[in-house]
């Protein structure tokens, strides 16, 4: 891998970064009105309190010194106090909340891998055929399916007329849980519903590329070689398989920014309590420091997993050149 | 060498115009359907007025009244008739999903002629643009500029023209690299048209079809982000749309109520909706953009 794409990767990685940072610390200032007026009216604190809060967050500054606080305290984990939880930290908010959200998006990350790519394996295997078009259509079709709307019809059915599954929360309210097993078999019952609900709106995209891979791959001479060797078909199959592979495991950092939408949605509708659910919260009660830290902590980890994908790539593959 | 005349080349994007029309209608059934379902909502939006039971604001009932007769979906949480809403809620998806991408297209398409033609320095600052926007994830960050623009119909479709114009710069700027070196704007050059003229003359016309099935392709998004805005409360109140129905489904508990009409109906109008714009926009690039195509035309 050439130093100089490193760099270059390395550089806008910093220009990104600075862009978001520049837009959660913008985005309060440019509204009518004092963030912390608005802090005093939703925590019932006394007027007197106004003066006294804005010196305490510097904002009778000039707007660069504030910027410069603001980076420092971004760094430090000082990320302010929410509005509808006054005096609770941001940061505890969110890391409260974090871990449930990495636990959905890391589950449906596989199932919406495993699912995905198989079926464009199977379509690209047998190109041209009624399963290829049959599944192609279908991929396309759900590509415009709302990812809360699948989730409503989910927990309508399988929640509240079947009753097989919880309807909502990561846990079971009141449970006591006798040994570690009682407890992860409760948080993956809670789990059925929402990665469903994510798998089948978000595969789409990884079986029209597997699918559009495996037929490149398949008029390749080693291909053609394996089948005039006489090999068996399943060997053939996994061959193709095998050299397949690599644009569906690269995208599963590239989608990672779309399945975050989607967690927010599913998270809405089932009430899980991860950051998606917070993001919902903050939008109602109007706790914009919860909201500025959760679009901060999300769209870092949607960047940091493209950079590294994107440095996996290039080390995975020879054939990629980067300038 | 062939000599290809100012006259010809109109008669030639006519033909190619009136290939494109029977690729995508007659012979690519995607398109005839995705532009069936497509005019069948449009006459809903037109004929909203005679086609709805009752006025979509008034009170006409008890509040969550489960589907009767007289309601056909139920009423929601104020008394208000639900299928009468989502008639309604038609012109609001046409509205934002055919603005949004137009401006956004627009925005896009003007980006990506000026890093195409002029290169250098404006090249590289579209391009990083085009980069940054890439990485951010889409909807974390419509999400934060909804939140702060306030709650309307007019901030909706400017929070997508913002965010929505990248994959069009992309796409133009390569498309102009490309016809940059074409025969004919060599030649237009040499006998000294200017810049603005060699764009209009000759690039602008090249790019203009697929501009149209990006507007197409676009309004599926548009349409899914307003409704997803909505749902999450960060829709514009005062409008009847589909996303807003849905929020109040929401927020009311329809399902545990077993109001599930409620719910489901809007939601599939979405869906559907979403499912004309992309098949007729995936036609119209398929035709456009001879790599996709799963067959060759004849």
């Amino acid at each position: 891998m050439p130093s100089s794409f490193l760099v270059r990767r390395s550089i806008r990685l910093i220009i990104t970064f600075f862009i978001i940072v520049i837009l959660d610390f913008l985005l309060p200032r440019l509204m009518p009105g004092n963030p912390v007026a608005i802090l005093v009216k939703q925590s019932g604190l006394p007027d007197s309190a106004i003066q006294q809060l804005t010196k305490q967050f510097e904002l009778d500054k000039p707007l660069y010194d504030q910027f410069i606080a603001y980076i420092v305290n971004l760094f430090k984990g000082n990320w302010g106090y929410s509005y509808r939880y006054y005096p609770t930290p941001v940061k505890d908010l969110i890391f409260q909340r974090l871990p449930w959200t990495l636990l959905l998006l890391g589950t449906s990350s596989i199932t919406v891998f495993l699912f995905g790519v198989f079926q464009g394996f199977l379509a690209g295997w047998r190109h041209g055929t009624k399963t290829d078009s049959t599944i192609t259509l279908v991929a396309v079709l759900v590509y415009a399916i709302p990812y809360y709307w699948l989730a409503l019809v989910l927990q309508y059915f399988f929640g509240y007329k079947l009753k097989w599954l919880p309807t909502s929360q990561a846990l079971t309210f009141g449970a006591v849980y006798h040994n570690f097993l009682d407890y992860a078999l409760d948080v993956a019952r809670h789990l059925v519903l929402p990665v469903t609900a994510i798998t089948l709106t978000a595969y789409a995209a990884y079986t029209l590329v597997t699918r559009n891979t495996m037929i490149d791959v398949l008029g390749e001479d080693f291909i053609v070689t394996a089948k005039a060797k006489g090999l068996p078909e399943r060997k053939v199959m996994w061959h193709a398989a095998r050299n397949a592979m690599l644009p569906p495991v690269t995208m599963l950092a590239i989608r990672l920014g779309h399945m975050v939408g989607g967690a927010v949605f599913t998270e809405t509708v089932f009430s899980y309590p991860g950051v998606g659910l917070l993001i919902y919260e903050s939008i109602i009660y109007k706790d914009y420091p919860v909201l500025n830290a959760a679009f901060f902590i999300l769209a870092i980890t949607v960047i940091i997993a493209n950079f590294i994908a994107d440095l996996l790539y290039a080390w995975l593959d020879p054939r990629v050149r980067y300038r | 060498m062939t000599r290809i005349t100012l006259s010809e080349e109109r008669k030639e994007s006519i033909t190619k115009l009136l290939h494109g029309l029977y690729y995508i209608f007659i012979k690519d059934k995607k398109g005839l359907l995705g532009f069936t379902i497509i005019m069948g909502f449009a006459i809903i939006a037109i004929f909203a007025p005679q086609l709805a039971p009752y006025n979509p604001r008034a009170m006409i009932g008890r509040p969550f009244e489960p589907p009767s007769h007289k309601h056909l979906l139920g009423t929601n949480d104020v008394g208000q008739d639900i299928l009468s809403e989502v008639i309604y809620g038609t012109r609001v998806s046409f509205y934002v999903g055919l603005t949004a991408p137009t401006i956004s297209t627009i925005i896009g398409l003007l980006l990506g002629l000026a890093a195409g033609y002029m290169g250098g320095k404006i090249d590289e600052l579209i391009s990083g643009s085009i980069d940054v926007m890439l990485a951010i994830p889409g909807l974390p960050l419509i999400i934060i500029l909804a939140a702060y623009l306030g709650q309307s119909l007019n901030n909706i479709i400017l929070v997508l023209a913002i965010t929505g114009w990248v994959g069009v710069a992309r796409v133009v700027r390569s498309q102009v690299l490309s016809i940059k070196e074409r025969l004919y704007v060599e030649a237009a050059r040499a006998v000294g048209a200017s810049d603005s003229r060699i764009m209009l003359n000759h690039i602008l016309p090249n790019v203009m079809p697929l501009m149209a099935a990006y507007v197409i392709l676009g309004a599926t998004s548009a349409i899914l982000t307003e409704a997803g805005l909505s749902f999450l409360g960060l829709g514009d109140p005062t409008a009847i749309s589909w996303g807003q129905i849905l929020h109040h489904a929401q927020v009311k508990h329809a399902l545990q109520l077993g109001l599930w009409l409620w719910a489901i109906v809007p939601g599939l109008m979405i869906a559907l909706m979403g499912m004309g714009f992309t098949l007729l926009g995936m036609s119209m690039e398929e035709y456009l953009n001879p790599r996709l195509r799963s067959y060759q035309a004849a």
